[in-house]
């Protein structure tokens, strides 16, 4: 059988039969080759649809200040037109470029502290990473250079203007091919490089409309809290913002909710801050919460969070230092200050700078039984919450984390492991740890008292209005200057603590230290120097 | 070379059958795995502490009633203009416990894909605040009076029926939170999407009294309870009547064991094992998939709620004064309230309350409805066949819990219906959760009640709070001496 198989002569396929016929061979060829180069293109766009590589830093500072989130993927601008939008919007700026946002540049750096850069799908994007808000500068004196502190709240930075920048210029006629690509490419001629054809013809045009229309959803989301309070620099509205990702709309809000801006906190020394109340008022123990939470700042989303690079500095984070004063300190009246410091402060701030332990019984990890427990929240000890009608500040941004946004928080990564399930509404302020405090001006929530010694007097006795942005430190109140509207050609912003959310009352009384001699509230300035 | 011939015939044969074997076994490991991901039920074992799972318990209802569990998450984000509050799926006044992922009441569950859909928690579980700067306490079993029950209803179709429900627009969002795999993609953009769109739009018409524009809101904690049965299930034509009603407490269910009470309002029901299968079908909105697991579940449910205690009044009683009460109490009110006429059937023109209610229901419903369930093959006493009278007068154990009053929800408070339906409020706000301990109910009036709630004018059809004229002339004290009487029932 197998030899009568073999044995048979063999005849040409029809195959072979076909490729002698010079037409069939033409249309093979015909056939073929666009087959090919289609395969080709497929291959090349899949692979551009495939890049995902993000500028990173070995060293740990470096990728604090440059590092990605992950935001740009979902959020990113593209890169170039990041960079040509203050020529193509000038008239929307205060001043000159980004800078003029009190965003910090470094020498030799393309982007200020803060902003990340990632390849993704082809286009170089850029967005915001956790510096932006968590690193400032402070000068000595008004002549001499800034310097650069991570992990403070970023004094100057105006994220108010950064966003309506974005979302005026998205609204403006210039915000077109028209006027964007032809600045790209004098940007790129000044590097010494070309805007590819593909790059001007399809791929810029394309990320022109498709930013534009990302812009303009981003902005009839948030419209309405352009009308509240501004916030100025150094300030964020936390949870109105928040409420934009469950698409709540902003201009049904109850009034009670509205004004909520407050000052952007420090993040050093995280690990002694486990089991505490975190936020202002205290809303979430759970820190890996609060900043996955914060990173939808920096724009990820649960899918396209970089959970790895957020890690790295979730582990830096819990050990990094607050700066020393670099000034001073008067030791004997800061010894004197230390005693008043004990018993009128200690109670609530923990014993020192460096010496705030978490309140007992922590919240437990696992979200059953997360049942809340009155004790364990409220109390006059460090990272518990002092009751509203105790503390008296302004209650604005208590009320704006409302009940219905608590529960829906309890939504946000559901279906990852750590989806989240401590957030609570709370009643009152949490009481901070005082680490590093000398960085952390002005004080209280929402930033209204500008120096900590102008906290020491009783509300009425407080700065009506004061100037917010400037970064010279002031040695005597501790602070930043605060009463000069400009300085070298930059205005810096007017608080008026008369407008809602900015009120300047509370955390006053014997209790607080409001009435004390004037020689011990400047010992208790000087103690808290070394924090 | 006949031979070669036949053995390449066959051999090109048995080519043929081995690729048409593979194909056959690949098409049923596809099919397989496609029934897995699409239909495959995950057992799971029940919720082991009571209480929760009557709060989040399945009942079975996510088979057919049962939503896509993204679809359901993105729905309140992609069209918050169709929800009563600005606070996504809180804006309907569901019952929230904090660090949860679903309101109580809302159940998930896997059948190939995870589902949502409703237990009885979604209806009856109350929520109160004893003061402004305080969470709410959550009572399972409790009236769930801010819940806004026909805006829910309404929510579901109305998103099925916006042209930009399609899965262009729901992939987009669904992208921006999940990471699904390339087969939840598939299928949701291929099947799930349009599936659910098809379903929510068949509401449409078995929900037709949702659009009624000549009826009234029913307003927050208000159902017109026997609709569900009536249109759903046995699927009878819309007729005029209406006659929404607060929603009820269920606990404490074996004050019902008594023979010859009936329950429901007009005491349309037999018992309570009837009434809760009755609801359960309503919730599953067809035919249980498995009769045995369903009654499984009812028969935990009945033993559940008849043990669950009414709570506790929260503020502090005057003892003394609510013991004067008591005598107060067994002068007016006992005869109906704590009598063997209790939960019996009355004439309605002994009470003379908003008579609507009663149209809403009759005899041959109940027969029908009846049949119904027997021809799922299910076994209860059922519902009464026999014409409506009135309504039965209630038991009042954790009464300080079910404002507003009267069966219709058109008195605010304890207080106000102690006095003469002329002077009772005409128009109030129901669904804000603060609590009024003075008159015993809940804030009902003030920008915070209207804010949140909806508005109750007892001029309109079924909301009428005339009627139960007792103890509506009493001195002051002897008033206050029983208002402080019923805190502690």
């Amino acid at each position: 059988m197998t030899d009568a198989v073999l044995a048979e002569p063999a005849k040409p396929s029809w195959l072979a039969r076909l490729w002698q016929k010079r037409w069939a061979r033409w249309l093979l060829v015909a056939l073929i080759l666009p087959t090919f180069a289609l395969i080709a293109i497929g291959v090349y766009v899949a692979l551009v649809l495939m890049e995902d590589e993000p500028v990173s830093y070995a060293d740990i500072e470096q990728h604090f200040k440059y590092g990605s989130t992950g935001g740009e993927r979902e959020s990113g601008f593209p890169y170039w037109i990041f960079q040509v939008l203050p020529r193509v919007c000038s008239h929307h700026l205060p001043g000159p470029g980004y800078a003029s946002l009190g965003l910090v540049f470094e020498e030799g750096k393309d982007l200020p502290v803060g902003m990340s850069k990632r390849r993704y799908q082809g286009l170089d994007r850029t967005f915001l990473n956790c510096a932006v808000c968590h690193t400032s500068t402070v000068r000595d004196s008004p002549q001499s250079k800034p310097r650069i502190y991570v992990g403070m709240p970023a004094n100057t930075f105006n994220l108010w203007g950064f966003q309506k920048f974005f979302f005026d210029c998205a609204r403006d006629a210039k915000f077109a091919t028209e006027y964007v690509v032809p600045e790209v490419d004098r940007l790129l001629r000044e590097k010494g490089r070309r805007l590819g054809l593909l790059d001007r013809y399809v791929v810029y045009p394309i990320a022109v409309a498709i930013m534009r229309e990302r812009l303009l959803m981003l902005r009839g989301r948030m419209e309405p809290l352009l009308q509240h309070t501004e916030w100025g620099p150094g300030r964020v509205d936390t949870f109105n913002p928040n409420k934009t990702l469950f698409n709540f709309p902003l201009a049904q809000l109850p009034e009670r909710e509205k004004h909520a801006a407050v000052d952007f906190p420090s993040i050093w020394l995280q690990k002694p801050r486990q089991g505490m109340q975190l936020h202002w008022d205290g809303n979430n123990a759970m820190a890996e919460e609060r900043n996955k939470n914060a990173a939808f700042g920096t724009g990820t989303t649960p899918p396209t969070i970089d959970l790895a690079a957020i890690g790295r500095l979730e582990a830096w984070l819990l050990t990094a230092e607050p700066p020393k004063y670099p000034y001073p300190i008067d030791s004997d009246r800061a010894a004197r200050g230390e005693k008043t410091y004990k018993q009128y402060c200690a109670g609530c701030h923990g014993a020192s700078g460096r010496d705030f332990p978490a309140p007992q019984g922590t919240q437990s990890r696992e979200c059953v039984g997360t049942t809340e427990r009155e004790d364990e929240l409220y109390g006059p000890h460090v990272g518990k919450i002092t009751r509203i009608d105790e503390i008296r500040t302004d209650r604005r941004r208590l009320d704006s984390f409302s009940y219905e946004l608590a529960v829906h928080m309890g939504t946000v990564y559901a279906g990852y492991p750590h989806r989240y399930c401590h957030y609570r509404k709370t009643f009152g302020y949490a009481n901070m740890p005082l680490d590093g405090v000398w960085l952390r001006a002005p004080y209280l929530h929402n930033g209204s008292v500008p120096t900590l010694r102008d906290l020491l007097e009783p509300a009425a006795k407080r700065p009506k209005v004061f100037y917010r942005g400037n970064d010279v430190h002031d040695q005597r109140k501790v602070g930043f200057v605060s009463e000069a509207a400009e300085l070298g050609g930059v205005k810096f912003f007017k608080y008026d603590t008369s407008v809602p959310g900015n009120s300047n009352s509370g955390h006053e009384g014997r209790r607080y230290g409001t009435e004390l001699a004037p020689e011990d509230k400047a010992a208790l300035v000087e103690y808290l120097k070394t924090f | 070379m006949a031979a070669t011939r036949t053995s390449s015939r066959s051999l090109a044969k048995r080519k043929a059958l081995l690729l048409l074997v593979l194909l056959v076994i690949v098409g049923a490991i596809f099919g397989a795995y496609a029934y897995y991901r699409l239909m495959y039920e995950h057992a799971e074992s029940p919720i082991a502490d009571p209480e929760e799972r009557f709060k989040y318990g399945s009942i079975g209802a996510e088979h057919d009633a049962g939503i896509p569990y993204w679809i359901f998450y993105v729905l309140p984000r992609m069209f918050p203009e169709k929800i009563p509050k600005p606070a996504g799926l809180a804006g309907f006044g569901v019952a929230w416990e904090q660090g949860k992922e679903l309101p109580i009441g809302f159940t998930k569950k896997v059948i190939g894909f995870p589902r949502v859909a409703n237990n009885c928690a979604s209806c009856h579980a109350a929520s109160y605040r004893k003061t402004l700067d305080e969470n709410p306490t959550f009572v399972a079993a409790g009236p769930g009076h801010t819940l806004h029950l026909v805006a829910f209803f309404r929510f579901l179709v109305d998103c099925a029926k916006d042209p930009r429900f399609n899965a262009d627009n729901l992939m987009r969002e669904i992208r921006l939170v999940a990471d699904l795999d390339w087969f939840d993609r598939l299928a949701y953009r291929f099947l799930i999407i349009p599936l659910t769109k098809k379903r929510l739009l068949e509401r449409e018409r078995q929900f037709a009294w949702i659009y009624r524009k000549d009826f009234p809101d029913w307003g927050r904690g208000r159902d017109d309870g026997m609709n569900l049965t009536k249109y759903f299930m046995i699927g009878l034509p819309m007729d005029d009547s209406f006659g929404p009603t607060d929603i009820a407490a269920i606990w404490n269910l074996k004050k019902y064991d008594t023979p010859g009470t009936t329950m429901n309002l007009a005491g349309d029901s037999h018992d309570s094992y009837s009434v809760i299968i009755d609801s359960a079908l309503g919730l599953l909105g067809a035919a249980p998939k498995d009769n045995d697991e369903v009654l499984e579940h009812v028969k935990w449910l009945q033993a559940y709620l008849r043990a669950k205690a009414p709570p506790k009044y929260p503020f502090p009683i005057n003892e003394r004064l609510a013991a004067t009460g008591k005598g107060v109490f067994d002068t007016h009110c006992a005869s109906c309230h704590a009598s063997d006429k209790t939960g019996k059937r009355m004439p309605l023109a002994a009470v003379g309350t908003d008579p609507e209610r009663l149209g809403t229901w009759n005899k041959d419903n109940a027969v029908a409805a009846n049949k119904v369930v027997r021809g799922f093959g299910i076994e209860r006493k059922g519902l009464v066949e026999a014409p409506l009278e009135g309504y039965n007068p209630p038991f009042l154990d954790g009464i300080w819990l079910r404002a507003p009053y009267l069966h219709n929800g058109s008195v605010p408070t304890l207080r106000d219906l102690l006095k003469p339906p002329g002077e009772r409020p005409k128009a109030f706000w129901r669904g804000y959760d603060l609590y009024d301990p003075v008159n015993v109910g809940f804030v009902s009036q003030g920008p915070e009640a209207e804010r949140v709630g909806t508005r109750h004018d007892v001029s309109e059809r079924a909301g009428s709070n005339q009627g139960h004229e007792f103890g509506t002339r009493l001195p002051a004290p002897e008033r206050d001496a029983l208002i402080e009487y019923l805190r502690t029932l």
